[in-house]
């Protein structure tokens, strides 16, 4: 049976509840929505009593689907002011899953700001622990300690030193499955310090004893899996490592998502130097290509030793894999895990920083600060934009970087409060945020579709909410030759109401490449939805009336068309080599959520 | 030419990640160069001409231009 635990933390105390019948169909990003939606004022402070997180394991979350652990976050968020939705793998969504949790809510705040707690919840308990020997740590020690104290293999999920001084680039962490890295971050819009702002640091769950989730229609179910995992196999970029030759095959699993950087890069649509080159020249170097090569040849020469990984799954059944450990050069051992492009992109090809190991450090102290990586890449371009260090600099980006450790260090909570704010401070006119978030790893101005996505996205600019990037050059769901060809709003709003229901479904996001290339994976997702809840739902609509809600939700708090928008100087300044501007009219932008 | 991903295998042993190598044809179409490799056009799945996306293996080539080719990819 699947139910709702809500926390409330002014007096430390908590209960469950039935699913609504109007939730019935609903979790991740749909019940994070929804509940943020229904029950927190829109105009409300995101950093005080009431705002509220909501974490909701996705539709699938424990079920044998492959690559559906996935687990959304929701509330209002301190970056942007608009209602947000994060969602990562890890442990957490498959342990919450098979606990027959559907959401838990976390409402009110402590009225003496002292202690610092967790919840764990398991099958048969639910506890709000004092652990202020959490607060104030890395989040690698973080892990090993509550690992070291319950040998169950619980799922983490919380906020690092960034969210517990509610600095608004905190994302909420993720143990992997490992429990060696922290690195599974629903990274953006500031959920941390929402979590930070609640004095909650972790929430530990153990699902020992717990069965897994059982479909309703099991046949369906079961019919719906296999196709959907026949799919992602055969499909080339979702599938296996190697052909029969032994060589490499799977774009996924062999490069992970930063199979991108060189695509990008050829296409001219690669943003560096703070977004004024569509190229780099460094980006080979710390591509996915070259982590792939990085990890064969540590493996040759450290054995058993070595911790280099690619082909690595972010959370248990994940099938298409494309996570990676990217390991240190002179020692085999492993230094992060994941390397993501977004990541290596906003650490290294953004900040004119090409040497792989200064990025792979970067990544890893944000993830052991709790900052999101993008986020947080785009403010240290501020600092070099306005010449605070220079740009290509890596070795004074980690130096500033390790000032957020500080808690009294004033440039420390500057780099941990987004681009907006460092760029504003600075006099930076060139800020590249939509609704106060920063920009991914897609130049707006070659790319327009994902432009429509950034400006008009209800959580700010976000290439997941409507990855327009699959058509546009990855040629998935048809050819595109020339971008300018297609209608760039319908083509925004088709994938982010898609997008709003595989968020919800638990399935990670990347299945798109394989269902929308081949009918019976995109059957195989409806019908695993469809069977588990022994209902039907349609998957437009589904997304839709997310979207919908979310829509509403910035309305009330007083978001317009205005808002959807991108900075000024992508319309003005062209972006080499193919030296264009961003010039899709405001009304095409407009008409992509014309009647919501 | 430069070759990526799965497909850097067809390049030259010992290319570079990133770097490109010269292929001399005679007929001047992406899909000579690609036979010539012997590289599938279904594997050949995004193509730049001089950073530009090409639709098809039948574009034509000229003497100097910079074809780059891609495997089915994906990620974000
Ligand atoms: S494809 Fe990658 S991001 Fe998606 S669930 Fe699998 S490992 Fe995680």
């Amino acid at each position: 049976m699947s139910k709702i635990l809500r926390v409330n933390m002014n007096d430390m105390d908590y209960k469950w509840e039935e699913v609504p019948k109007k939730y019935s169909t609903y979790a991740g990003r749909a019940m994070t929505t929804a509940i943020v939606h229904d029950e927190v004022e829109a105009t409300c402070d995101p950093l005080r009593e009431n705002n509220k997180v909501v974490v909701s394991p996705g539709l699938l979350a424990g079920t044998p689907a492959p690559s559906s652990g996935r687990i959304s976050f929701g509330g209002k968020s301190p970056l942007t002011g608009t209602i947000k939705e994060a969602n990562a793998g890890g442990l957490s969504g498959t342990r919450l899953g098979n606990l027959g949790i559907r959401a838990i809510v976390i409402e009110g705040m402590p009225e003496t700001k002292k202690d610092w707690y967790s919840l764990y919840v398991s099958k048969d308990d639910v506890e709000l622990l004092k652990t202020n020997d959490y607060a104030g740590i890395g989040l690698y020690d973080l892990i090993g300690r509550v690992w070291k104290k319950y040998d169950t293999r619980p799922g983490i999920v919380g906020c690092g030193v960034a969210g517990q001084r509610k600095n608004k680039s905190a994302g909420i962490f993720g143990n992997n499955i490992e429990n060696t890295d922290p690195g599974r971050y629903a990274g953006r819009g500031g959920l941390g310090a929402v979590l930070g702002s609640k004095r909650l640091v972790a929430i530990i769950s153990d699902d020992k004893g717990a069965d897994r989730p059982k479909p309703k229609d099991k046949d369906l179910f079961d019919e719906g899996r296999k196709k959907l995992a026949e799919a992602l196999d055969e499909h080339p970029v979702t599938g296996k490592l190697e052909d029969d030759d032994g060589n490499p095959y799977g774009g996924l699993k062999n490069y992970g998502t930063n199979v991108l950087m060189n695509i990008l890069n050829e296409a001219g649509g690669l943003p560096s130097r703070g977004f004024s080159s569509g190229r780099f020249n460094g980006a080979s170097k710390i591509s996915g290509e070259a982590v792939h090569e990085l990890v064969d040849k540590t493996k040759k020469k450290f054995g058993d030793k070595a911790e280099g990984m690619y082909g690595h799954p972010c959370h248990p059944g994940c099938i298409m894999a494309c996570s990676n450990v990217v390991p240190y050069e002179k020692t085999g051992k492993a230094h992060v895990s994941p390397l993501e492009y977004e990541s290596a992109w906003s650490l290294g090809t953004n900040l004119v920083i090409d040497n792989l190991e200064h990025v792979a450090e970067l990544n890893r102290l944000c993830n052991d600060l709790g900052l999101d990586t993008i986020e947080a890449g785009n403010t240290i371009a501020m600092f070099m934009e306005s010449g605070q260090i220079d740009y290509g600099d890596g070795e004074a980006a980690i130096k500033l970087l390790k000032e957020a450790y500080k808690e009294d260090s004033v440039v420390g909570k500057l780099i941990s409060s987004g681009a907006k704010i460092a760029g504003e401070t600075f006099g930076v006119t060139r800020i590249p945020v939509v609704k106060g978030q920063s920009l991914p790893a897609y130049d707006p101005r070659p790319i327009r579709g994902i432009g429509v996505t950034y400006a008009t996205s209800t959580m700010g600019a976000d290439h997941t909410s409507g990855y327009t990037i699959a058509a546009e050059i990855l040629g998935i769901k048809g050819d595109v030759s020339d971008p300018r060809e297609m209608k760039k709003a319908e083509l925004s709003r088709n994938f982010q109401a898609t997008t709003a229901y595989i968020d919800s479904s638990g399935y990670c996001l990347f299945i798109a490449f394989a269902i929308l290339d081949i009918d019976k994976g995109f059957e195989g997702m409806t019908q695993t939805v469809n069977g588990f809840l022994g209902d039907e739902v349609d998957v437009t609509k589904y997304g839709l009336k997310v979207l919908e809600m979310e829509r509403d939700f910035n309305r009330n708090a007083g978001f317009t068309k205005e808002d959807d928008r991108l900075p000024e100087f992508f319309r003005t300044e062209p972006l080499p080599p193919h030296d264009v501007t961003f010039d899709v009219p405001d009304d095409e932008l407009d008409a992509v959520y014309k009647d919501m | 030419m430069k070759l990526y991903a799965t497909l850097r295998c067809f390049a030259p042993e010992g290319t570079e990640i990133g770097e490109s190598f010269p292929v001399e044809i005679d007929d001047g179409t992406v899909k000579q160069v690609l036979s010539k490799l012997g590289i599938s056009e279904e594997r050949a799945k995004i193509i730049m001409v001089n950073g530009v996306r090409v639709k098809d293996a039948d574009a034509p080539l000229k003497e100097g231009d910079l074809l780059v080719v891609f495997p089915p990819v994906g990620g974000g």
